[in-house]
């Protein structure tokens, strides 16, 4: 049964030491953390790597963050930082960023309301922007998403980029308009 | 900045066909026994002369700096293992010890009267040291990633 308390509830209880806040912390969090450092395109190796080091920067910072309440924005920001950082080419010795202040409004696309308005979204999209947000969802390589869709592979990351584009702009005017 | 990441990653979520791994989720809960009660925290010292990578070598220098400690770590990593040469000054004092610390490996090692310490044969990935003063707060250093 998940915990019921608030983020912020639980990052004092974490800072006061009580495990099974921090637990909960994990388990509310960590699956979309994931999913931001493989977006970012990371190895399952360097996913791991880039979320345990946004846990270890939250260890930290559990009773400096700015807003509490978005906690949970502030661990999607880190591990995208620590993920974007790890992907690039010079990795090698010692690598740090500063720590995030402020999350990305952005990534509160990842919260519950916001995954539901994306997915609705996507599923009113016309065609191929439908289908291929889906299959990008399903981590489907340029070769097989071009075969499904029909199109030549070269047009596929133009396409997705397009497809991004218009499922932003729709995002924002809904937010708009809420 | 358009954060596409974030996009696809709630795209992701919604599929769920790559869920989490649950040794990871182990991983992130267990880290909780690094926390430090009462500690502070330094972050990388703003002076740009000892930060940097010696490639020549394989050492890398970095300093952190807070509550009026500084930490110049010199890292060495060779073979697949990490050694750390450190310094904290001014000497903390008698009874001073330092935590170097992975999230695998902790050492724990004593301070030389001239601030000295080594800790040898670490895992690379993640690190942080740890000075426990007798009579003061912990400080710890920022987390940083050794990459071989």
């Amino acid at each position: 049964m998940s915990d019921p308390r608030e983020p912020a509830e639980l990052l004092q209880a974490a800072a006061d030491g009580d495990r099974s806040a921090w637990d909960a912390l994990e388990s509310r969090f960590g699956p979309r953390m994931w999913a931001v450092a493989r977006a970012c395109g990371l190895s399952p190796a360097d996913a791991a790597d880039a979320v345990q080091g946004s846990w270890l920067r939250l260890l930290q910072q559990l009773q400096s963050i700015r807003d509490p309440a978005r906690v949970g924005g502030w661990l999607m920001t880190t591990v995208r930082h620590e993920a974007l950082l790890l992907s690039r080419r010079e990795r090698r010795g010692i690598t740090s960023f500063e720590v995030v202040e402020d999350p990305d409004p952005a990534s509160a696309v990842l919260e519950a309301d916001g995954r539901r308005l994306l997915w609705k979204t996507v599923s009113a999209l016309q065609e191929p922007c439908r289908t291929l947000l889906q299959l990008v969802a399903f981590d489907l390589g340029s070769q097989q998403m071009a075969s499904r869709l029909g199109v030549p592979v070269g047009s596929v990351g133009p396409t997705r980029a397009r497809c991004l584009e218009k499922l932003r702009t729709l995002i924002s005017t809904q937010e708009t308009a809420q | 900045m358009i954060n596409d990441e974030y996009f696809l990653a709630a795209l992701r979520l919604a599929a769920g066909n790559d869920p989490i791994p649950s040794r990871v989720s182990a991983a992130a809960r267990d880290l909780f026994r690094f926390r430090v009660p009462r500690a502070v925290t330094a972050a990388f010292s703003e002076c740009a002369a000892i930060r940097g990578t010696r490639d020549d070598d394989g050492s890398h220098l970095v300093r952190f700096v807070a509550a009026g400690l500084t930490f110049d770590l010199e890292v060495t990593v060779g073979d697949g293992l990490i050694d750390v040469a450190g310094q904290v000054s001014p000497y903390p004092g008698e009874g001073a010890l330092v935590d170097v610390r992975t999230p695998h490996l902790t050492l724990t090692a004593r301070i030389a009267h001239t601030g000295h310490f080594i800790a040898t044969g670490l895992p690379p990935g993640w690190l942080s040291v740890v000075c426990h003063r007798p009579g003061h707060a912990p400080v710890q250093t920022r987390w940083v990633r050794i990459r071989p």
